[in-house]
C-alpha cells in the first residue's frame, strides 16, 4: 500500500514554472529518497505535497485522501509530518516551548520521550532556540515534528551543513523512526549517505523524475552517483 | 510642589496603563497577523457602551467582567468575516478596512447612545480619596492600576505558559512553520484577534469610568498606543508595555513643567528613539 501517491504535479512560483509533471509514490513502512541537484524542484515537490506551495495541475494522495488544495494543517493533521529546509526553529522560543507547538496527535512520542532519545535536547531544553548548533537545531527540528506523531516523515535536506559525525546521528533517527513503522520522504543532496539507508531512490532535474528505482541498484551505478553527488561527494572526502 | 509632581506622576502612570493596555492588544494583531488594527479605539468604546448598557442590569462589577468577552466575541466575528480576507495582501488594504471600521463604530455609537458623554458611575467606595493629603489617590484610580497589572501579568502568562501563547509566539516569527505542524493558523489568527479586543474592551470599561463616556473615547488613545510601540521596540510585547508606561509617565510629568508639551512629548521621546536606537527599546534588531 502506498501511504503517499503525487501525480503529474505542475508547480509554479508566480510565473515560473518549477515542476513539469513530478510522479512519485511512497510505500508503506519504505525510506524513500529523492535525490537531485540544488534548484532541481526537490524542495518545490516537497512543499506542494504539504500544501505550502500548491500545484497548478496534479493530484496528492495522503492515505487515500485527495489533499491537493488543503492546507498544511489539514495535511498534517493526517499524519504527514513536515521537517523544512533550514530547519526553521522558533529562535524565541525554548526548545521545550518549540516541542509543544505542534499540534498532539496521539501517539508514542511526548516531550519525555524526546528528552530521553534526544539527551543533548534534554540538556539544552530550556535555551532559546536561537542559541542552539547547527546540529542541535536539527535535531529539534526532527524531534518537534515527531512531537506531532506522523505516520509519514518528509524531510527538507536534513544533513546540509552539519558535520559527518551529525549526519550519521540524523540518518539514524530516520531509520530508527522506519522501525516504528513510519514511511519517510528523504530529500537530500548527500547522495552517498542517503542512498545507503534508502529503499527506493528518484531522481529530480529541471522540475522532472529522470530516474526511479531501487536505491541499492542506484548505489551500485557509480557512474550515475557520481555524476548527480559532483562536487558535494569531494566535499564529503574531503571532510572525512 | 511635591504634591503635584506626585499627582502627575500617578495620572501619568494610569494614562501610560490605558497606553500600555491599548498597546498591547495592537501589537499581538500586528505581530501575528500583519494588520495596523486601526479599529482598535472603536473596540475600546464598543467595550465601553456594552459595559454600559449591561450595568442596570448586572451592575459595574458583573458589566466589568462581561463587556470585555463581549468585546472579544464582537472582535472574533469581524475578523472571520472582514479582516481574515485581507491576510497575505498589502497591509494597505487591511489598514483602510480598519480605518473604515474605526468610522464606522464611532457613528453606530452615536446611533445607538448618542454623542453626547454618558455617565458611568462606579460604585461610591472607589471614588472616596484614600487620605486627605493625597487628594488623588482615589480607590478607582488605584483599582484601576491593580487591574491592568493583572491583565498584563495573565496576557503573560497565557503567551508564555500555554500552548496557546507558545503558538502565537512561534507564528509571529514562523507562521508558516506552525501551520505544517499541524496548528489551525486560522483558528489561532482569530483567537490572537480576540485576545487583542478583549484587552482593548477592558481598557474602554476603565476609561469610561475615569474619562466619562463619549463615542470618541478611543481616539485619543489610539495615536499614543502607536508610539508606545514603537519607543518599545516592534515585535517585543514587555517593550511595548515599557513604551506605554514610559510615555503616559513623561506626559505626566511635562504636565508640571510645560503644559502645553504634554502632548507633543511622547512624539519627541519617538523621534529621539528613532534616532538613537531605531529598533525601539527592547526590539530585535531587523524586525518589523
Amino acid at each position: 500500500m502506498n501511504v503517499l501517491e503525487v501525480e503529474g504535479l505542475h508547480t509554479y512560483y508566480g510565473k515560473s514554472h518549477i515542476l513539469h509533471g513530478v510522479s512519485l509514490v511512497v510505500p508503506e513502512g519504505k525510506i524513500v529518497a529523492l535525490l537531485g541537484r540544488n534548484g532541481a524542484g526537490k524542495s518545490t515537490t516537497l512543499r506542494s505535497i504539504i500544501g505550502l506551495t500548491p500545484p497548478r495541475e496534479g493530484a496528492i494522495r495522503v492515505f487515500g485522501h485527495a489533499t491537493t488544495h488543503w492546507a498544511p494543517d489539514q495535511i498534517a493533521g493526517l499524519g504527514l509530518g513536515y521537517v523544512p529546509e533550514g530547519r526553521r526553529i522558533f529562535p524565541n522560543l525554548t526548545v521545550e516551548e518549540n516541542l509543544l507547538v505542534p499540534m498532539a496527535r496521539p501517539g508514542p512520542w511526548t516531550v519525555r520521550r524526546v528528552f530521553e532519545s534526544f539527551p543533548r535536547l534534554a540538556e539544552r531544553k530550556s535555551n532559546k532556540g536561537s542559541q542552539l548548533s547547527g546540529g542541535e537545531q536539527e535535531m529539534l527540528a526532527i524531534a518537534r515534528t515527531l512531537m506531532l506523531n506522523p505516520k509519514i516523515l518528509a524531510l527538507d535536506e536534513p544533513s546540509q551543513g552539519l558535520a559527518p559525525l551529525i549526519v550519521r546521528e540524523v540518518f539514524n533517527i530516520v531509520t530508527e523512526a522506519r522501525k516504528e513503522g513510519v514511511s519517510v520522504l528523504l530529500v537530500e543532496q548527500n547522495v552517498r549517505a542517503t542512498v545507503a539507508i534508502a529503499d527506493h531512490a528518484y531522481v529530480l532535474d529541471n522540475g522532472s523524475i529522470v530516474y526511479s528505482g531501487p536505491a541499492a541498484e542506484f548505489a551500485k551505478d557509480e557512474q550515475r552517483v557520481r555524476a548527480l553527488a559532483g562536487a558535494s561527494a569531494e566535499k564529503w572526502e574531503m571532510e572525512d | 510642589m511635591s504634591q503635584l509632581i506626585l499627582f502627575n506622576l500617578f495620572n501619568g502612570l494610569i494614562v501610560g496603563a490605558f497606553y500600555a493596555l491599548m498597546a498591547l492588544g495592537l501589537s499581538l494583531i500586528l505581530n501575528l497577523s500583519g494588520v495596523i488594527n486601526f479599529a482598535h479605539g472603536g473596540f475600546l468604546a464598543l467595550g465601553a457602551y456594552i459595559a454600559y448598557t449591561l450595568m442596570p442590569y448586572v451592575g459595574f462589577w458583573g458589566a466589568l467582567l462581561i463587556a470585555p468577552f463581549l468585546t472579544a466575541f464582537l472582535g472574533i466575528i469581524i475578523e472571520r468575516l472582514l479582516i481574515r480576507r485581507l491576510y497575505g495582501r498589502d497591509p494597505l488594504y487591511s489598514l483602510l478596512l480598519t480605518f473604515g471600521l474605526a468610522y464606522i463604530f464611532e457613528d453606530v455609537s452615536r446611533y445607538i447612545w448618542g454623542a453626547q458623554s454618558v455617565p458611568f458611575i462606579v460604585p461610591g467606595f472607589l471614588t472616596k480619596p484614600l487620605s486627605n493629603s493625597l487628594f488623588f489617590l482615589t480607590g478607582y484610580r488605584v483599582f484601576m492600576v491593580v487591574l491592568v497589572a493583572i491583565a498584563v501579568a495573565a496576557l503573560f502568562y497565557i503567551l508564555n505558559r500555554t500552548r496557546l501563547g507558545m503558538r502565537i509566539r512561534a507564528g509571529t516569527m514562523d507562521l508558516e512553520t506552525v501551520s505544517t505542524l499541524g496548528v489551525n493558523v486560522r483558528v489561532l489568527r482569530n483567537l490572537n484577534f480576540g485576545l487583542g479586543i478583549f484587552l482593548a474592551g477592558l481598557a474602554g470599561v476603565l476609561a469610561a469610568g475615569l474619562l466619562g463616556l463619549q463615542p470618541t473615547i478611543g481616539t485619543s488613545l489610539i495615536m499614543p498606543s502607536f508610539v508606545a510601540i514603537i519607543v518599545g521596540g516592534l515585535g517585543s510585547l514587555p517593550g511595548t508595555l515599557l513604551g506605554g508606561l514610559l510615555i503616559g509617565v513623561a506626559s505626566g510629568l511635562t504636565t508640571v513643567f510645560f503644559p502645553s508639551a504634554t502632548e507633543a512629548v511622547m512624539y519627541v521621546m519617538m523621534g529621539l528613539v528613532l534616532l538613537l536606537r531605531p529598533r525601539g527599546l527592547l526590539g530585535e534588531e531587523g524586525r518589523l
